[in-house]
């Protein structure tokens, strides 16, 4: 029999604290940065300084023979083109990390600097430099739908009593992971190598690793117990990471290589720009009749600044054309909910215009607008309704720019949210429970600071009666069963099914064995607050059950069954903003996050997801920006001063209220990274907006930004 | 400007102290205010330690020893070498965390004779004869720092939160009746990525009624 989700939990839904906090707040946890296997060497990386230029030459003689160093390894070969600042080009290994810098400087590279193009502007420039073959702008097809009976959009725009135009754009942000990207790799003998990662995923690392060497992966084992975050960008070994296990190869010794901060931000991804030039019109109750978008984005030298548009809404026409522009920046990775928070800002700012425009309440305006046969209608509005509640939406919002004639206006604004995050359904999980009573699960999946491992144990513990402290939820090891990479909101719903499967299946495994020797038949054995029950009565201490095995363990490898997961979230945000007109500044004085996600098996994690997405999300929409500089092509705030992101000053009151109801309960495990991040800059936007009377077109809702509108506004004659 | 106003907001070794030990190469590169002044101040600071006669040049590898968590713990490093990297590096203290390597984040917080520091902009010879605390060595019961950030959630990847911890204790062994604005005060030097803010919050006023019991 397929296992169920029990009806009333005992442990599943509530506030369970994580397994690994008191080792991660006491400083014990050891991360893959801190790892320092006997002989250790220090990697150090050499990238490019320049945004665009020919390798002429490389000379690493002189570094090789400097105090310390044990390996060199250059990536590029002579007359090899560098893309971006922060490429690759060589690396050392050395018995310190200053031996290596000193090393790293010492080779001698003869660049020849080429024409470069760092920002969209310059790269769509007539005369642009070529950053890629074929052309920087990378124009899609246009796709358009329309409603039967009309022929064009612009008949479909003949039909819309009320139209705005608005370009808005959102920069490039960098992920900022704390614990930069790297690993610390070694050697076992000729053909097995151990790592040290700070990955999302051990399995596709340790595949990365085995294919460049040649060896078999069950050769390599990549363990990360716990890591330093990722938000995205770290899938994969990378070119760093392999080139310290070529080091580590070529010294004999292992080698430890994490980027600095200057390259985590240049090279280690980044959320591509987005630009969207909008058309969109109404009748005048407010009902969407047209949506024209012109959109560009820049992922570096990569693709990938596609995003959903149009979004939440349904719009009967739209047509969409989009393009990525090539620059001479470090490549795109997904990050947190890649493409919704840019599609989220485009589409909500396009609506306030609209409905202010209209003269009609914004909140109703999106309720108008829902899909109506989509099952995240229902979701919305229950999420509106409690969401303006607690903001005071009624009460307090006042129509655009009707916010009093002093300095500081108060706004308010909201935007809606979407995301999947169903499960992969080809993961696994064994559980081992032990003659001395205790038990495992393993998997190999890993945990970014989402609570992952725990949530495993919450599992096990909920099953056999016990708590989650007494489970060891092993997990962060390549060489365990298939887990699931950690992206997507994914995770969850993947694992939590062949947890629960494998967890009951142990148990079943258990009743059968030692039912004879407690005087029962397995059916009746159950398993309640640490003990055995037989026909519900107690019989036996959970260990002292478990010593009835005998000498052998058992252990059942759980998979994927439908029912557990499902994906298809919802979510609204509003936020409650200040704005001093004279200096720019924007204060959050409020958010509210209201966000369903299905069966929510530890709340307590699962707030600090919510409450992070939105902190996530209020850095871009209030601070986080990738400057370029276009003169030298060089990032100019490659580092966490000038790099804005919010400290504990800035943080707002935060109310994070779950949609956790029995029909929400009812659908399943469902991932939660990615969606609550995805509207809170669009909403501050929103507010910023609804506060100053001007609509601000440009991401973050810095000083500069702000100021530009209302000067913008005011040679306008508009404010 | 006075001695006072020179400290960083970690009430660290204050800029003239640290120049001394570190010499104008290093301390460049830490500096954040007008740069003219730290210049002028920089080169000021180099001429008056090379005057003096008991000020030492160091340079090579240099064999130190450093009072860390009560143990006193020797290794051999280079005058550049960071406290931070000396911790990590060679004596496997790795709690406190390199992150961003230039002051701005926190990670790296360490308590250096009392006092919350930086440890990434710390030089490894200038604190031999101090003692340095890092949160290894922080009580892991019930009244204890650590365990407030476990029970209120105060952090997820965990890689920020040695510093938050380490801040967080050397707030409350000045301020042990913190109101929520002196916690975020006391909190403006660390930055966390996930987001944990609100149970940072929440761990410290508990960690504040827990110390008081």
């Amino acid at each position: 029999m397929a296992a169920s989700w029990p009806e009333n939990p005992r442990l599943i839904t509530t506030r369970i604290t994580r397994l690994d906090g008191m080792a991660k707040a006491s400083g014990k946890a050891k991360y893959p940065s801190d790892m320092r296997p006997e002989g250790t060497l220090f990697g150090v990386m050499l990238y490019s300084s320049l945004p665009h230029a020919t390798v002429k030459s490389i000379d690493t003689s002189a570094a090789e023979k400097m105090p310390g160093v044990k390996a060199v390894v250059v990536i590029v070969k002579e007359g090899a083109t560098l893309r971006y600042q922060g490429d690759d080009i060589a690396a050392v290994a050395a018995e310190t990390e200053e031996q290596a810098r000193d090393a790293v400087r010492a080779i001698k590279i003869v660049y020849e600097a080429l024409p470069h193009a760092v920002t969209e502007a310059q790269a769509m420039a007539a005369d642009a430099p070529v950053v890629v073959k074929g052309g920087n702008v990378k124009k899609g097809r246009a796709s358009t739908t329309l409603e039967k009976g009309t022929e064009t959009i612009d008949a479909a725009f003949a039909k819309a009593e009320s139209v705005i135009e608005g370009t808005y754009s959102v920069p490039v942000i960098t992920h900022v992971c704390l614990e930069t990207h790297g690993l610390t790799a070694m050697w076992d003998g000729p053909d097995k190598i151990v790592a040290w990662a700070s990955t999302q995923a051990v399995q596709g690392t340790a595949n990365e690793l085995a294919g460049r060497f040649q060896i078999p992966v069950s050769n390599v084992t990549v363990l990360t117990d716990v890591m330093g975050g990722g938000f995205g960008s770290k899938f994969g070994a990378d070119i760093w990471g392999l080139t310290a296990a070529e080091l580590s190869k070529k010294a004999g010794k292992p080698v430890k290589m994490f980027l600095d901060r200057i390259q985590e931000h240049l090279a280690g991804g980044n959320r591509p720009s987005a630009t969207g030039k909008i058309k969109l019109g109404a009748k005048k109750d407010g009902t969407l009749v047209a949506l024209a978008a012109e959109t560009f984005g820049t992922g570096g030298v990569s693709r990938g600044a596609q995003f959903p548009l149009p979004y939440v809404y349904s719009i009967p026409n739209t047509t969409r054309e989009h393009a990525d522009v090539f620059v001479n920046g470090g490549n795109a990775r997904a990050m947190r909910a890649p493409g919704h928070p840019e599609g989220c800002i485009i589409m909500e700012a396009a609506m306030d215009d609209l409905a202010d425009k209209l003269g009609v309440d914004p909140l109703e305006m999106r309720i108008k607008n829902l899909a109506p046969k989509d099952f995240r209608t229902e979701i919305y509005l229950e999420e509106i309704a409690i969401g303006a509640e607690l903001i005071g939406w009624k009460a307090k919002r006042k129509p655009r720019g009707k916010n009093g004639n002093g300095p500081i206006k108060t706004g308010y604004g909201m935007a809606l949210h979407q995301w999947g995050g169903a499960g992969a359904r080809d993961k696994q999980v064994t559980c081992t429970i032990n003659p001395d009573g205790s038990v495992e699960l393993r998997s190999a999946t890993q945990d970014i600071g989402t609570g992952a491992r725990t949530v495993l144990a919450i599992i096990a513990a909920e099953v056999l009666g016990l708590q989650p402290t007494d489970i060891t939820s092993n997990i962060g090891n390549s060489t365990f069963v298939p887990g699931q990479a950690s992206g997507g909101s994914t995770t969850t719903p993947s694992m939590a099914p062949p947890a629960l499967n494998a967890v009951t299946q142990a148990m079943e495994a258990m009743f059968a064995k030692i039912a004879p020797a407690v005087g029962g038949a397995a059916a009746d054995l159950s398993l309640k607050d640490g003990k055995l029950l037989v026909k519900g009565e107690a019989k036996m201490s959970w260990k002292d059950a478990c010593r009835k095995l005998g000498m052998t363990s058992i252990t059942e490898t759980g998979k994927f069954t439908d029912g557990l997961s499902a994906g298809g979230v919802a979510g609204v945000q509003f936020v409650e903003v200040t704005v001093d007109i004279e200096t720019g500044k924007v204060r959050l004085k409020k958010i509210v996050a209201v966000q369903d996600s299905g069966l929510i098996i530890n709340r307590m994690a699962w707030d600090s997801q919510v409450s992070g997405g939105v902190i996530g999300g209020l850095n871009y929409g209030l601070f986080e920006e990738r400057v370029m500089d276009p003169t030298t092509g060089q990032m100019l705030n490659a580092d966490m001063e000038l790099y804005k992101i919010a400290g504990a000053s800035d943080m707002p009151e935060i109310i994070v209220h779950a949609l956790d109801t029995p029909a929400m309960r009812a659908r399943g495990v469902i991932g939660i990274g990615e969606p609550p991040t995805i509207g809170t800059a669009a909403a501050i936007g929103n507010a910023v907006t609804n506060a100053i009377g001007v609509r601000v077109t440009q991401w973050p809702m810095s000083p500069k930004n702000v100021l530009d509108a209302l000067a913008s506004a005011s040679n306008q004659g508009k404010a | 400007m006075a001695e006072q106003e020179l400290k960083d907001p970690k009430g660290g070794a204050s800029r003239r102290d640290f120049l001394r030990g570190g010499g104008f190469a290093a301390a460049t590169a830490v500096l954040t205010g007008p740069a003219t002044l730290a210049l002028d101040e920089a080169k000021a600071a180099e001429a008056a330690a090379l005057a003096e006669p008991e000020v030492k040049i160091l340079s090579g590898q240099i064999p130190i020893s450093l009072k860390v968590n009560g143990k006193v713990m020797s290794c051999t490093v280079e005058p550049r070498s960071t406290l931070l990297d000396t911790l990590r590096h060679q004596l496997d203290v790795t709690g406190p965390k390199r992150v961003c390597d230039r002051a701005s984040c926190g990670a790296c917080t360490t308590i250096i004779d009392g006092e919350a520091v930086y440890s990434c902009t710390s030089l490894a010879i200038a604190c031999q004869g101090k003692t340095i605390e890092t949160l290894e060595s922080f009580d892991t019961g019930p009244a204890g720092v650590p365990h407030a950030f476990h029970q209120h959630d105060g952090l997820m990847c965990g890689y920020c939160t040695p510093g938050f911890v380490t801040a967080c204790k050397s707030m409350l062994d000045k301020n042990p009746n913190p109101t929520l604005a002196e916690v975020k005060a006391g909190l403006d030097g660390n930055i966390c990525r996930c987001g944990t803010y609100m149970g940072v919050f929440q761990a410290a006023l508990a960690a504040a009624k827990a110390l008081k019991a």
